[in-house]
């Protein structure tokens, strides 16, 4: 399955939110990382290759418009789904400034979390592969000079 | 004379009393006769006066007694006595028992029609008094009540983000266990079915935990007057809107034979404000109206518009609000209705909207009547 060679990470303070929704993502064939603060996904992300984030918003200390915004500084291709509850909907609209691919409330349907983690995906393959077309014509070009 | 004043004049002595009852008539005043004190009061029943013309010397009830009694049961009713030519005496006590003034026979018909008109701009004078005390008194009630809203919003609101997490656990976790269970390998489990239908009852529990969870804080959120969001105002047209609601709940009401009707003042009114959060109240509004109304009854919407506001009124003809819930009907969480029916927040939810959006809701109820709810709206910011 193509799914497998990606990679999801899930990160929210909230252990058993984390690991039931990790669970259901499992089940689906899915690969997850698990963090539990916003300290965490960054020092993962310099270990691991991740393809998509599901990144609440409302976590003690770093919270996640700041985690976001040090996610997309060093790791710009790496594509963020911001969850936030009703009240904070407000950050996840300055969320979608900062570069976040999308957005769910809390408590988030899973078949539009699925839906949405598989855009955010596709998504980040085809930068991957605008990139990589686009080293490759710059490669051919060197190599004629 | 422009205004109409409602005269009753009372005298035991005819001539006289029927000439000035011609003369203040030619003057333009509506002028009714008595002979007697007695049958004063009892016309005075009948139909209330504005100003009594009252004779102190009569037969039978004399004049002093018709005068307290007059001022007893008709407050609002000025009395001016005439007396005999040199009874200051009376006139005194008169004034003493509430007359507004007394005036010596014979009458100087100018000198009469001065008193009337002094007599009627005081009642005109009490009148917008009291208006404006109940006008005070309304808004101050408005005030306490969306006090105790704010109040209430905010514990409930801190309520529904501690619930909204582990909502989000249960949740997933019985998902978790339905997308086990239609694994190929799970298909021969013994009570397969008692398992699933067990785990679908969590999730249409959990989905409606959560939907109020949203309102509550969807609620809390617009009535904030710091997060209400001038960019998504824009100038709507109450009418199109107004139509685009009743479209969204004509099934609704077709299916209990309920028509809708929309009369609206032309120009159809603008008003400066965020349609899809309208849209919404109006929904709620209109389809309580529906719930309380009997089947062939009737909702009417009102669009009216002045040069600072615009008013949307929702009127049904249904079972009415008793005065005691009426005051609570904005609560969130306050419902009449069966569990699965209602669950009290489209009117808290309204209101926040509106106060949000800087008009007003007020409501206005009759039992087994109808109800009318206003909305008033700025008209441009
Ligand atoms: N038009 C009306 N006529 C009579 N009673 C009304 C009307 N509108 C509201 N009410 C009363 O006010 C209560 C609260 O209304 P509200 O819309 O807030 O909640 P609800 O209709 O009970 O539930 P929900 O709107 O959340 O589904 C109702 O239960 C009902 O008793
Ligand atoms: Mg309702």
């Amino acid at each position: 399955m193509y799914k497998t060679s990606s990679y999801i990470m899930l990160v929210d303070d909230e252990k058993d939110f984390v690991e039931m929704l990790g669970l259901r993502l499992k089940e689906n064939g899915e690969n997850v990382i698990a963090a539990y603060n916003g300290k965490e996904c960054l020092d993962t992300l310099e270990k691991k290759q991740i393809d998509v984030i599901i990144l609440d918003v409302k976590m003690p200390g770093m919270d996640g418009i700041e985690t976001l915004q040090k996610i997309k500084a060093q790791h710009p291709l790496i594509e963020v789904i911001l969850l936030t509850g009703h009240g904070t909907i407000q950050s996840a609209v300055e969320g979608m400034k900062l570069g976040a691919f999308d957005f769910l409330l809390k408590p988030a349907d899973f078949q539009e979390l699925t839906k949405k983690l598989n855009k955010a995906r596709e998504r980040k393959k085809e930068q991957m592969e605008r990139i990589q077309k686009a080293e490759a014509a710059m490669l051919l070009r060197q190599s004629k000079l | 004379m422009a205004e109409h004043i409602n005269l009753l004049l009372v005298d035991d002595e005819n001539d006289f009393r029927q000439i000035l009852a011609k003369r203040l008539t030619r003057r333009g005043m509506y002028v009714r006769e008595a002979d007697r004190g007695e049958k004063a009061l009892q016309m005075m029943e009948e139909q209330p006066v504005d100003i009594v013309i009252l004779d102190i010397k009569m037969p039978g009830l004399d004049g002093i007694e018709c005068l307290q009694r007059i001022k007893a049961n008709h407050d609002m009713t000025e009395v001016i006595m005439l007396t005999g030519h040199a009874d200051v005496h009376g006139g005194v006590t008169g004034i003493k028992s509430g007359a507004f003034d007394y005036l010596t026979k014979p009458v100087e018909l100018e000198h009469l029609i001065r008193k009337i008109k002094q007599a009627h701009h005081k009642i005109q004078r009490i009148l917008a008094e009291k208006e404006e005390a109940a006008f005070k008194e309304r808004i101050q009630q408005q005030m306490v009540v969306a006090e105790r809203l704010v109040a209430l919003g905010t514990m409930a609101s801190g309520v529904a983000h501690e619930i909204n997490n582990p909502l989000a656990v249960i949740q997933d976790s019985a998902g978790w266990l339905h997308q086990i269970l239609e694994k190929p390998e799970m298909q021969n489990m013994p009570r397969i079915d008692d398992f699933k239908k067990g785990l679908n009852r969590i999730n249409t529990a959990v989905k409606r935990a959560g939907k109020i969870t949203q309102q509550l804080l969807q609620a809390v959120k617009t009535q904030t007057t710091e997060m209400v969001d001038p960019s998504t105002f824009v100038e709507v047209s109450l009418k199109k809107l107004t139509d685009e609601a009743i479209t969204l709940v004509e099934p609704e009401a077709s299916l209990k034979n309920i028509g809708i009707t929309l009369e609206s003042c032309e120009p159809h009114p603008i008003a400066w404000t965020d349609p899809l959060q309208l849209l919404q109240v109006l929904l709620n509004l209109l389809s309580n109206a529906i719930q309380a109304t009997d089947a062939g009854g009737r909702v009417t919407m009102i669009l009216a518009a002045s040069l600072e506001e615009a008013k949307i009124i929702v009127k049904d003809t249904g079972c009415g609000i008793s005065k005691e819930n009426i005051s609570r009907i904005f609560e969130p969480f306050f419902t009449t209705k069966e569990a699965d029916q209602g669950t009290g927040m489209g009117l808290y939810v309204s209101w926040g909207i509106i106060t949000g959006l800087g008009g007003l809701i007020s409501v206005e109820s009759e039992i087994d009547k109808g109800t009318t709810f206003t909305i008033t709206l700025p008209v441009k910011k």
